[in-house]
């Protein structure tokens, strides 16, 4: 149904293509492609250009109507007045805080959970994976609703911990599908080699199986990270002012109604997306599973 | 060496015990953050309840009469409006682009990675990149429009009804594209080069090529993206939140969108959890066709 539904666009190129095939040797198809790439490129590379290029020039340059697309000088200021406002270096921290103790706590709890669905044979076990399959298909305002009440209870709005413990929540699905993968691949001759040896069940699962599994336990740690860093309705709504982390911190502070200081907000949008692009590039090897949302074999 | 100490003795517990127990701090997290307060909300649409007044009383379904006769309708066709075209835009763009990469161009990897960047940004980011873009006085899209002619005024698109959802449709196109056409790709390139060649040799053109060929090995692929992604749009929230708050005058109110601002803005936890409910009604039915459909493709879950 849905291929019927969008298959025009391809088959119109395509169809362009085969009409002009026969004029010359050069490559119709090829030439068809690299429009497509010109055009899709423009599309996706333009905003970030312009985010780059806003947050480089004089603030002067930046409120003129029309636009001038080339900077005539590049400023640094921008981001000079947020490593200088304790404010934004306070969210800044805390999303460092939240993050990385949301990767080390998911990896604590996924690890163990991967390596059972993995390695063990119980009854329950794929109603269990469906459950955590299941977990993340819930929409987040919709929990909120009540999980802010619990939290209020319990003393944890405001909290780190509270944050930590919601993150965790919804990278764990995913990490857990991404180690169960990682798993699967450990041949279980070397665990029963292990057995043989006399190693106890957590000797395997620290000495053998994790070495082993280093590199992906580190990938879907990343993406731990990653998905912690970037979470915005969560922090949004349980975290105070000083718990707040960036994303709903540079919210609060710029997007008002009246002016925004939109060079500054170019910058500090730059700065809240260095690590996420650091942390996507070494992922590269692991993306297209890690893209799958944890529900699609990669 | 040999002898035999009390942890020895502990491997009574059977393998499945220890299976077990080895996925329970993932439970009792899961239950705490997601499956209780999911129940939970969703019993809020049987009463009264306030989020900053304590007690509740029982109202039965009155509060889906209410949500019923009040805008419930129009968030959902506003939520059917946005989860279908920023599905299907991404769609027809990002398996383009995928056409385009598998075409056998130079420096396909490098091309990939970079147009992979709009979906690696942060959410909150690409709402600001757009918001900025979209800014009535010194925006790009007003600059490039008026510059080459296009318009001679400005146009406040966030502020404008039918505009404002184009806006949201279009940021979010610009962020979930490049999964598509990573995902797309990746099936692509699955395609055996000779069932290509035996096509062409039988004197099949581009277009048949790709309808008898491509298309058919990519089905599966297509279906599990568009489910996926429709999923997600439907739970969409950072963008619209950001770029419109669900204005103007409701414009761009999703379920997403409304159930956050009845509860948190509006403090009405019962009108929210009637919202919710009708929301999870329609998500339900997207994601039982979606395990249908995997699990038909796979013979496991993953």
């Amino acid at each position: 149904m849905t291929s019927t539904l969008t298959a025009p666009a391809p088959s119109r190129s395509r169809s362009a293509a085969a009409r002009s095939r026969r004029r010359r040797p050069i490559d119709k198809g090829k030439l068809l492609a690299w429009l497509t790439i010109v055009l899709v490129g423009a599309f996706a590379l333009l905003p970030v250009y312009w985010m780059l290029v806003t947050a480089v020039r004089p603030a002067g340059e930046v409120f003129q109507f029309p636009p001038k697309l080339l900077p005539t000088s590049v400023t640094f200021a921008h981001f000079q007045s947020f490593v200088s406002d304790p404010k934004l270096l306070g969210y800044l921290l805390n999303s460092v805080v939240v993050s990385v103790a949301t990767a080390v706590l998911t990896l604590a709890v996924a690890t163990y959970t991967a390596y059972s669905f993995s390695k063990f044979r119980y009854r329950g076990r794929s109603s269990l994976m469906y459950l955590v399959l299941a977990s993340q298909m819930f929409p987040h305002a919709l929990l909120l609703i009540t999980l802010y009440l619990l939290f209020n209870a319990f003393g944890l709005l405001n909290s780190y911990l509270g944050l930590v413990l919601s993150f965790t929540a919804f990278t764990m699905p995913l990490c857990i599908w991404m180690l169960k993968g990682v798993f699967d691949t450990i041949p279980d001759a070397m665990i029963e080699q292990a057995k043989v040896d006399g190693a106890g069940r957590f000797t395997i699962i620290h000495r053998i199986v994790l070495p082993v599994a280093a590199p992906g336990v580190v990938a879907a740690g990343l993406f731990a990270f990653i998905r912690g860093w970037n979470d915005f309705i969560f922090a949004l709504t349980l975290a105070g002012p000083d718990k707040q982390t960036l994303p709903p911190g540079l919210v609060n502070t710029y997007v008002g109604e009246f002016q925004t200081a939109w060079p500054a907000l170019m910058a500090a949008s730059l700065i809240v997306s260095v690590p996420v692009i650091v942390g996507f590039v070494s992922l590269q090897r692991y993306l297209v599973a890690g893209l799958a949302g944890g529900a699609v074999k990669g | 060496m040999t002898t035999f100490t009390g942890s020895e003795r502990r491997r009574g517990l059977s393998d499945r015990t220890f299976g077990v127990l080895l996925t329970l701090p993932a439970l009792v997290l899961l239950a705490g953050i997601v499956f209780y307060p999911l129940i939970s909300a969703l019993s809020t649409s049987l009463f009264r309840q306030s989020l900053v007044l304590a007690g509740r009383s029982f109202v039965g379904l009155d509060n889906f009469a209410d949500v019923l006769r009040g805008d419930a309708l129009e968030i959902a066709r506003n939520t059917a409006v946005f989860t279908i075209s920023a599905t299907l835009l991404p769609f027809v763009i990002g398996f383009a682009a995928a056409l385009a990469l598998n075409a056998g161009v130079r420096g396909q990897a490098l091309l990939r990675s970079l147009f992979l960047l709009p979906w690696v940004l942060p959410g909150v980011v690409v709402s600001f990149v757009w918001l900025w873009i979209f800014n009535t006085n010194y925006g790009l899209l007003n600059g490039v429009l008026v510059r080459t002619g296009l318009a001679t005024d400005s146009t406040s698109w966030l502020s404008d009804p039918l505009w404002a959802m184009v806006a949201v449709v279009v940021a979010k196109t610009w962020a979930s594209f490049p999964w598509m056409m990573v995902m797309l790709l990746a099936g692509l390139q699955t395609v055996p080069r000779d069932l290509y060649e035996a096509a062409a040799l039988d004197g099949a053109g581009a277009v048949r090529r790709f309808f008898n060929v491509s298309l058919p090995h990519l089905r599966g692929i297509i279906g599990i993206v568009v489910l996926l992604e429709l999923i997600w749009n439907l739970q969409h929230f950072d963008t619209i939140y950001v770029l419109t708050g669900g204005g103007p005058a409701g414009a761009t109110t999703t379920f997403a969108v409304a159930v956050y601002t009845t509860a948190f803005k509006g403090f009405d936890l019962g009108h929210a959890g009637a919202l919710g409910a009708l929301w999870m009604l329609v998500l339900t039915v997207v994601v039982i066709v979606y395990l249908r459909y995997s699990e038909r493709r796979e013979p496991r879950p993953v």
